[in-house]
């Protein structure tokens, strides 16, 4: 070999080595990982793995994305609880007084709380909560009490006072959600109080505490030794991070996990394949939401009542939910299922009749031509174009099985698949025929969705814009929201959702469920009242 | 060779130039508002006011060149601001990120390397022999499996079927077999191919034929000529894809709960985190300038026929 060419030689090598040595110490800088650590404590005999598609986020109480909701449930707590059927209980305050003019609310906090560091929780700290929260209003003006919240004020060690500037009865609920009013100790406060910028460190009165954690790969928590209420049974819950639905039902398989919880956590196929295994205990929630489809009645052909009525009674809900979603979700008959205050009313479902609904259009002008396929009037099709979130497999199959089921009406109608950002940006702008639409869930129905009905920029308030009773029904809204008065209360709201069902502008297709997939050695589990919330305080382990 | 160097790192500035260019121009096309998108993934309801409030601390109420020009200056100094999701910086959560990907990247160039060279050799001297047959397997099920599908696969089999390995997950070297082995099968299909090719067409050279007439062993003859000729296409191969790897192997990553660039990079898209994203797109433009860079160096060592001179001019 020449000296030329082992020169040459000798650089490739040291260049391939160079290469080599760069991308290992890159990768060796982040490999110290505590995964094992994390992986050895799942031995301890009361501990749960679960996953969940997210990092858990920062943390605080206070802010939103990327913190995940439930999570955050588990460290920080609210001063009243949301339970099933809308029942409002004591949390962190032991009882409330409202006053007669519905402006005054008085809070007797629960004695001898701390927080998760020893320090105690009490009217002092929870101001001071509620400043910082108030101090960024605008980021919280979604959340009702937020525009009407007036004054906080420290009556007593153990006494809290709110006024607001008018009545407003969902106080309470709004004060259970799971953001932005829930309580963060002393110790985590930033200097300036700040906490919108970030917080110290996650503080709270909750039963877990997090002990270990990872971004983007593991959370570990543990029980919070100063807990106040119940202690949890189990001693630990690990949150492993994947992404992935599929993996995610391969981990829980092999027996990486012992749950999976959650609303579309993994894919309804899966969920199925699950059930049919003994090995395992499925279970599914009661509704926590409803799937509908907006008929946008600002639309001059969908602004008659008629055309809206037979579009409803044009499809076989029943089929399509049991054929799209497997049975998970349960065909609706009315825009709110019946498990919120307010919502138990009888109401006339709309029911599948193609005859009637052919009878329908053609009364309400809609003809069709001889011997064409798509119903007409004065020169116009009856076309649609149907929107739709193309990532989700059950909307684009719900709207596939409509499209069919409407041309055998004489209604054509489009299909047009959108990113989920593009879809909500012209639900907003009132610029869509047909859109699949979710109400927001417990605790904040139906409060919020009788808020959007009436208030411009939600979208539905514009799908709702053509009925004769819109004023109406914009004047009960209000009055609802501002009555002190309990039975007028549910009269207005009985009279909301009976215009609305008659009107079949928000058309209710199916109540969405949570699913939940264990392994047999989980007792006791219950999905929360509140859509937000953590299951885990209740869960038993047994001995396999 | 110093000023060679040189000049191909100062190409990097136009270049970085340009990919911003078309990334903003994308971005501010696409219909959706990113402080529009900040609020929706917060689950906070985008008042106009809020959207007022939210564009102005994004700086996009600014004309469009104003943005533009602020971006560029913000990148010259290597500050690539705060993220909108976490309200972190971007070159933090960069920083935590990367080590995971290069270290998937690294030793998936690695196995394929271990793999396709000796294979792709052997595949080339014993032309439609038994191994080159398997060869051709190898490669067409590599080439032509989707990736998501053969990690399922390989999880199915090796961690809940035979319970051999992790599903998911980083830490230790078994956490790295999967994922290594998932990106790999398409970089040994291609490679393997290159070189068996590569390798035959240097077998017809008539320099093969005169060291034979000359009586040198096939050995030699294989590993000191037609080999240092034939690799210098896998070599450009290997730098194209150490940075496709590096700037994010998504799937795999998305797949394996592999906590890497890639991922971090697809949420960013989704959120419109425009921070990110260009600090994202930066990066790739460095990454794949410095790994073309690097080819053309070691391929200048090898075959010192190719002159500095003659590959600046290009």
């Amino acid at each position: 070999m020449s000296v030329q060419h082992r020169k040459s030689s000798a650089l490739t090598l040291a260049t391939m080595l160079l290469l080599l040595l760069v991308i290992v110490g890159c990768s060796n800088t982040g490999s110290a990982d505590k995964s094992s650590s994390a992986a050895s404590d799942q031995t301890s005999t009361k501990s749960i793995t679960m996953s969940w598609p997210r990092d858990i986020g920062t943390m605080n109480p206070h802010t939103y994305n990327p913190s995940q909701l439930f999570a955050q449930s588990m460290l920080y707590e609210p001063l009243i609880s949301y339970q099933k059927d809308g029942k409002l209980e004591p949390a962190l305050a032991e009882s409330w007084t409202i006053s007669d003019d519905g402006k005054v609310y008085t809070f007797k906090l629960r004695q001898g709380v701390k927080f998760s560091d020893g320090t105690p929780f009490n009217a002092e700290i929870v101001k001071k909560n509620f400043d910082a929260v108030m101090k960024n209003k605008d980021t919280h003006s979604w959340l009702g009490i937020v525009g009407v919240l007036d004054k906080t004020e420290v009556v007593d060690d153990q006494t809290f006072r709110l006024t607001l500037t008018e009545p407003y009865y969902p106080v309470l609920q709004d004060l259970s959600v799971v953001r932005p009013f829930r309580f963060l100790g002393e110790a985590g406060f930033p200097d300036d109080g700040d906490t919108s910028q970030g917080i110290k460190e996650p503080v709270g009165t909750g039963p877990w505490m997090l002990a270990d954690y990872k971004q983007d790969e593991y959370a570990v928590f543990k029980r919070n030794p100063n807990y106040w209420g119940t202690a949890p049974k189990v001693d630990q819950i690990t949150v492993k991070i994947i992404p992935d639905g599929e993996t995610r039902v391969l981990a829980f398989e092999k027996g990486d996990l012992d749950l999976i919880y959650g609303e579309g956590v993994i894919s309804l196929d899966a969920f199925q394949q699950l059930r049919d295994n003994d090995e395992y205990v499925t279970q599914l929630s009661d509704p926590v939401g409803t799937r509908s489809l907006l008929l946008n009645s600002s639309n001059p052909k969908l602004s008659d009542v008629r055309v809206r009525m037979a579009l409803q009674q044009g499809f076989n809900k029943q089929a399509m939910v049991e054929g799209v979603t497997s049975g998970l979700e349960e065909p609706a008959d009315t825009v709110l299922s019946k498990n919120y205050p307010y919502t138990n009313v009888d109401l006339e479902p709309i029911t599948y009749d193609v005859e009637k609904s052919k009878a329908l259009l053609d009364e309400a002008g809609w003809k069709l031509p001889a011997g064409g396929t798509v119903r007409e009037k004065d020169g116009q099709q009856l076309d649609f174009e149907m929107i739709f979130d193309k990532t989700d497999p059950i909307q684009k199959a719900m709207a596939e099985t409509i499209q069919a089921e409407w041309s055998e009406l004489g209604v054509k109608v489009n299909l047009t698949g959108l990113e989920l950002t593009v879809q909500i940006k012209r639900l907003k702008a009132n610029d869509f025929d047909l859109y699949f639409w979710y109400n927001y869930g417990a605790p904040y129905d139906p409060h919020s969705f009788i808020n959007v009905v009436a208030s411009p920029g939600f979208g539905i308030s514009e799908t709702l814009s053509a009925l004769p009773m819109k004023k109406e029904l914009d004047d009960q809204v209000h009055a609802a929201l501002s009555s002190t008065d309990e039975t007028k209360r549910q009269e207005l709201y009985g009279s909301i959702l009976k215009t609305l069902q008659e009107q079949s502008a928000i058309v209710p297709i199916s109540y969405i469920k949570k699913t939940a997939v264990y392994q047999k050695k989980i007792s006791n589990f219950i999905f929360p009242a509140n859509r937000d919330e953590n299951p885990f305080v209740g869960i038993e382990l047994g001995n396999q | 060779m110093i000023g060679y160097i040189g000049k191909r790192m100062i190409a990097i500035i136009p270049i970085v130039f340009i990919a911003t260019l078309v990334t903003f121009a994308l971005i501010h096309i696409s219909p959706v508002d990113p402080a529009e998108a900040y609020l929706t993934a917060a689950h906070i309801y985008p008042t106009p006011e809020l959207l007022a409030q939210k564009r102005h601390e994004f700086g996009l109420d600014q004309p469009l060149l104003t943005q533009y020009a602020d971006t560029i200056q913000k990148i010259a100094k290597l500050d690539f601001g705060t993220s909108y999701l976490t309200n972190k910086p971007v070159w933090d959560e960069v920083k935590l990120r990367l080590p995971a990907t290069a270290e998937l990247a690294f030793w998936s160039m690695l196995l394929s390397a271990l793999v396709s060279i000796p294979l792709g050799i052997l595949a080339a001297v014993y032309k439609n022999s038994w191994i080159d047959m398997v060869s051709r397997a190898i490669s067409y099920i590599g080439a032509s499996i989707p990736q998501f599908w053969l990690g399922y696969l390989l999880i199915f089999f090796f961690s809940v079927k035979l319970d051999w390995l992790p599903v998911e997950g980083r830490g230790s070297w078994e956490n790295l077999v999967l994922p290594t082995v998932t990106l790999s099968m398409i970089l040994i299909a291609v490679y393997t191919r290159l070189l068996r090719s590569s390798v035959l067409e240097q077998l017809q050279e008539t320099y093969v034929k005169y060291a034979r007439t000359r009586g040198i062993r096939e050995r030699v003859i294989m590993l000191k000529h037609v080999l240092k000729i034939a690799i210098s296409p896998l070599i450009t191969g290997m730098g194209m894809s150490m940075g496709k790897l590096l700037t994010g192997t998504i799937i795999v990553e998305q797949v394996f709960s592999w906590p890497g660039f890639g991922r971090y990079f697809v949420d960013a898209i989704f959120n419109r985190d425009i921070p990110v994203i260009q600090c994202y797109v930066f990066l790739a433009a460095c990454l794949f300038i410095v790994c073309n860079l690097l080819v053309d160096l070691v391929q200048l060592v090898m075959d010192p026929r190719i002159s500095a001179k003659g590959r600046a001019e290009h």
